[in-house]
């Protein structure tokens, strides 16, 4: 097994792509529609080029990245890239305890410098006017409405994790395709709702971009996407354990 | 069944073992043992190398391919 510093790396290089390309996603199509006439306060913009259409454009952006990281670094650090789905194994009794911090370390390193480096590759619209494509509540919904759309959806993801490729009798080979598959289906629901995180490192990334290059201050919200996530993925980690017991 | 190797030579020696890759039936003195590394885990776990490779007996060309 690789050392833990290499494990470290690859989670940060894995985290950094998927912030970069699906934040990224959901800036850019913030930055197309800005200007366009919403015809709703619920649509901020995305969903301003085609409905549902935009959010099926991002979710597949961030699945295409979570699968090219679960097909590239899978083997060497577990490609968790996202600190509710460490928790999740930890909570399960299928990771090390000691390794939980450094992981979670390196995938919130990962999502900022993935966050920065988008803001210095699109310009100062992307922090402004795309927000580095952190998530937030839509208007109308509340803080524990949020939460319950973060955690469902973060169920999903993990109970798929444990179907597809911790579980030995699941046909090998499918994990990448199949969760970033997931990924791309829940943010298509669930992203007009708060944003469709899933994943407290992807929500980090963008909130210190905006903090420290001048755009909105959102860490108010930042527990909507710690308890959603972490609550979600433990919940579907131990009840997927629970229900294939012998 | 006789070994491939030796009735290439002209020789009738008795087989003890095939080759796992080409099936090639062979004597003691044209066998090769060989063993694979294998790999535990992957994702959403660090794959790690075995404790106990796999022992497989090869011919000498699949060997030579094998290690190449």
């Amino acid at each position: 097994m690789a050392s833990l510093m290499k494990r470290s790396v690859a989670e940060l290089i894995g985290t950094f792509i998927l912030v970069f390309f699906g934040a990224g996603a959901a800036a850019v199509t913030l930055m197309i529609a800005h200007g366009s006439e919403t015809p709703n306060p619920f649509n901020v913009g995305i969903g301003a080029l085609g409905g549902l259409g935009d959010w099926l454009a991002i979710g597949l952006a961030f699945g295409i990245a979570i699968a090219a990281v679960i097909y590239a670094l899978g083997r060497v650090s577990g490609a968790h890239i996202n600190p509710a789905v460490t928790i999740a194994l930890w909570a399960a009794g299928m990771f090390p305890a000691r390794e939980v911090v450094p992981y979670i370390v390196a995938q919130l390193v990962g999502a900022a410098l993935a966050s920065f480096s988008f803001a210095a590759c699109a310009g100062m619209d992307a922090v402004t006017i795309g927000g580095l494509g952190a998530t937030t509540p839509f208007p109308g919904i509340t803080f524990s409405q949020a939460v319950l759309v973060e955690a469902i959806g973060t169920f999903l993801l993990m109970l798929a994790i444990m179907g597809v490729a911790v579980d030995k009798r699941a046909p090998p080979g499918f994990a990448g395709l199949v969760i970033g598959l997931t990924v791309a289906g829940v943010i298509t629901t669930t992203g007009n709702i708060a944003g469709s995180s899933l994943n407290p490192a992807r929500t980090f990334g963008p909130y210190l971009g905006d903090m420290v290059l001048g755009g909105t201050n959102l860490w108010g919200f930042f527990p909507i996407y710690v308890i959603g996530p972490i609550v979600g993925a433990v919940v579907a980690a131990l009840l997927y354990r629970w229900v294939t017991a012998d | 069944m006789k070994c491939y190797v030796c009735a290439q030579q002209g020789k009738t020696t008795e087989a003890a073992g095939i080759c796992i890759v080409c099936g090639m039936g062979l004597c003691t003195d044209h066998m090769v043992r060989s063993d694979v590394d294998l790999w535990e885990g992957g994702y959403p776990f660090p794959a790690q190398k075995m404790k106990k490779a796999l022992p497989r007996i090869l011919c000498p060309e699949c060997h030579a391919a094998l290690k190449e």
